[in-house]
């Protein structure tokens, strides 16, 4: 009852490589599918995960569509959030490999002070955008909580809601944020598999497996309202990941019943200066059998989908289970105020801008939110 | 069938029972055994000082059920605190279980004055089992002042009613990291199985049982439809039967490459 | 004569006959001490000190016990 998400994993053989799952999903059968799918409104459990991702549930992707489309108009009706982030550095002490901002990647560095980064949010904001989501590289130095404070402040009387998606802080600093106005954590783990971990991030803080996993309890626990879980998908197997996340999933909802659990989907894509041998790769079916897995698991969860994704796979996505996406990002700092050629996190592939996604949302019969809450009603 | 566990304590059944309302102390005892319980609930009231009778507690063997002491009576905090306070004196015991009902008629739990009261008595050792109406927020409260359980209410106590608060309960129970115990308003055996088949983790009968034509026979009733809810519940119910669709109008895209 | 409040009832005693504890005034009673808790002046008073607890003319007792309840 009191375990902390570490032990969870731990005991559930959930943190490796998960060949005992691997191995039980392979054996689920037609019959088991027919079965998990003919519950109405079923909670989420383990068992009920393994069986819709399993390999027998690819041939029942289109049921498993259009229930994921139901229970999300049902929880969330026909609207679809929009958010953008702000990327202020891309300075980076660590050395994951799958990423450009790598500290050892040579590209030119940049990082915004506050006057550049409140110059390319008002761009953000100009553009209609109530929902911001603050990136960094682990630049401490410079993107502490001074810096933080001081923007998001500036950055409240604009946006509706303001995230961050930078390195594990302690529960101090987070409460500090939320004091400002950040009120969302993105903190993808990566990969749950704590061996793998260890490979993609041999140095710098983010080497740290077990700070990074608990960051969620600690910002929940300093008043955070929103909560971003993500596997990079590629690294590791995408089912066994799948059920790491869903129990860290669970475990959050039920502790931290204030905060919302999101999921995010972000599959590794071509960056500069990283290797191309990913053995995990995962094919536009796999994540859409794992969105709709997860919706038919977690009615009430956010599903994000972001501009790494290709233009027409979010198009038919919006239309089954998504309920967040980012529109015309950029993912270099300052890159929505010049032109100038700082280094990219990663390669954007929708590139329309956030008008025509608004446009295509509403020819869907969606309508765009660019915000559905108003901090005045709570601060 | 799997262990309840409260506190720590395991118990093997999961049907808690109430103690009022029988005709006499012998169908009582007689009913606690049938049902198969380990926890009887029992209220704390003023001695007729005219009429002393005898304590109906000699009639409740303590080695086989724990006893949980109410509140009952209490209309705020304050007189909650006093009668636990009384009951731990009188029995020892430091479970407790919470009741505030300030109206007389319908006795709904007050959710304000019973976490106001479950705040201050788990800081004073109690092990408590708050009886509340069916609502979510007030379970997961509860939950972080420290309580043992949550005791939602099926319907108002002694209406015989079955799971009218049904959809609530289910939110609880999705949430919740403490076991819940169905409490009050369940009539029949096939009340207490839904709510067993739901994933609740425990009920609790009073009425049902002591006011039957045979008390006795219908705390084995209930045992029995306690424990095959909870047989259901474990062995994952079958859905309606699955209709395949031919046409892929979501999904068509990703043949489409 | 004196009094205690028992219960909410008001109980008269002559002087000679006025249980001196709580032990005395529930052997009055005829109510066993076991199956009791007992108030003084709202103060609980454990079961061992039943027989040193002193009883003050004017004293308002409370005698309690468990009975069926759900």
């Amino acid at each position: 009852m009191n375990n902390s998400i570490i032990e969870i994993l731990k005991q559930k053989q959930l943190d490796g490589n998960g060949e005992k799952y691997i191995e039980r999903m392979n054996s689920i059968s037609q019959a088991d599918v027919e079965l998990e799918l003919s519950k109405v409104n079923a909670a989420y459990s383990l068992e009920r995960l393994m069986t819709l991702i399993s390999p027998a549930a690819t041939n029942y992707l289109e049921e498993m569509a259009r229930q994921a489309r139901q229970l999300t108009i049902q929880r969330f009706g026909k609207t679809i959030q929009f958010f953008e982030p702000l990327y202020v550095s891309n300075f980076c002490i660590n050395s994951c490999r799958y990423c450009g901002f790598n500290r050892k990647s040579d590209a030119p560095r940049t990082r915004l002070t506050i006057d550049e980064a409140i110059a390319d949010a008002d761009i953000i904001a100009s553009e209609g955008f109530r929902n911001i989501l603050i990136v960094s590289g682990e630049d401490k130095e410079h993107i502490g909580t001074e810096y933080l404070t001081k923007l998001a402040e500036k950055l409240r009387q604009k946006f509706a809601t303001i995230s961050i998606e930078i390195y594990p802080m302690s529960q101090e600093d987070y409460h500090t944020c939320t004091v400002a106005g950040i009120d969302g954590l993105t903190m993808f783990q990566e990969t749950y598999n704590s061996i793998a971990y260890k490979y993609y991030h041999p140095a710098g803080p983010k080497s740290e497996y077990n700070f990074r996993i608990l960051s969620p309890d600690r910002a929940a626990s300093a008043g955070m309202r929103r909560l971003g879980l993500g596997v990079l998908l590629g690294l590791c197997d995408w089912r066994v990941e799948t059920l790491a996340m869903a129990e860290h999933s669970h475990y959050l909802m039920k502790k931290y019943w204030r905060s919302q659990v999101n999921f995010s989907f972000p599959r590794i894509r071509p960056a500069l200066n990283t290797p191309h041998d990913y053995k995990h790769l995962v094919n536009d079916a796999d994540m859409v059998q794992m969105m709709c897995a997860l919706r038919l698991c977690f009615a009430d969860s956010g599903i994000t989908l972001s501009t790494r994704e290709p233009a027409k796979f979010r198009d038919n996505l919006i239309n089954i289970c998504v309920t967040q996406i980012s529109a015309g990002s950029k993912t270099n700092p300052g890159g929505y105020t010049t032109e100038k050629d700082s280094l990219e996190q990663f390669q954007i592939s929708d590139d329309r801008t956030p008008e025509q996604i608004a446009q295509l949302v509403k020819s869907h019969g969606y309508e765009a939110v660019f915000k559905d809450w108003d901090r005045a009603f709570t601060k | 069938m799997d262990k309840l566990i409260i506190a720590g304590r395991e118990f093997s059944s999961r049907l808690l029972i109430g103690t009022g309302k029988y005709s006499s102390n012998k169908v009582m005892a007689d009913s606690l055994h049938a049902s198969g319980t380990e926890i009887a609930t029992v209220a704390l009231r003023r001695v007729d000082i005219d009429n002393p009778a005898d304590s109906m507690l000699a009639a409740i063997d303590q080695k086989k059920y724990l006893l949980l002491p109410n509140t009952s009576g209490a209309r705020d905090a304050q007189e909650a605190i006093r009668l636990a306070r009384l009951a731990r004196a009188a029995s020892g015991i430091n479970w407790l279980k919470l009741e505030v009902t300030p109206d007389p008629y319908y006795l709904l739990p007050d959710p304000i004055e019973t976490l106001k009261a479950a705040e201050i008595l788990v800081k004073e050792g109690f092990i408590v089992l708050p009886y509340i109406n069916a609502d979510p927020v007030l379970a997961k409260k509860l939950e972080d002042v420290g309580t043992a359980t949550v005791m939602p209410l099926a319907a108002p106590i002694g209406t015989n009613r079955g799971m009218t608060t049904r959809a609530a309960i289910e939110i609880i129970i999705a949430q919740s990291n403490i076991p819940v115990v169905v409490d009050a308003g369940l009539g029949l055996p096939s009340h207490a199985a839904e709510a067993m088949e739901m994933g609740a983790d425990a009920v609790l009968i009073n009425t049902a049982i002591a006011t039957a034509a045979d008390p006795v026979m219908m705390a084995e009733a209930f045992k029995k439809a306690v424990e095959a809810g909870r047989a259901a519940y474990l062995a994952g119910p079958a859905g309606v039967k699955f209709k395949a669709s031919a046409s892929s109008p979501l999904t068509g895209f990703l043949r489409n490459e | 004569m004196l009094k205690l409040k028992i219960n909410g009832q008001e109980k008269e005693f002559i002087e000679s006959d006025f249980p001196q504890t709580l032990s005395a005034l529930l052997a009055h009673l005829s109510i066993a001490e076991e199956t009791v808790v007992a108030e003084v002046d709202a103060q609980i008073i454990e079961r061992k000190n039943f027989a040193s607890e002193k009883l003050k003319p004017n004293s308002q007792v409370e005698l309690i016990r468990f009975v069926g309840g759900g």
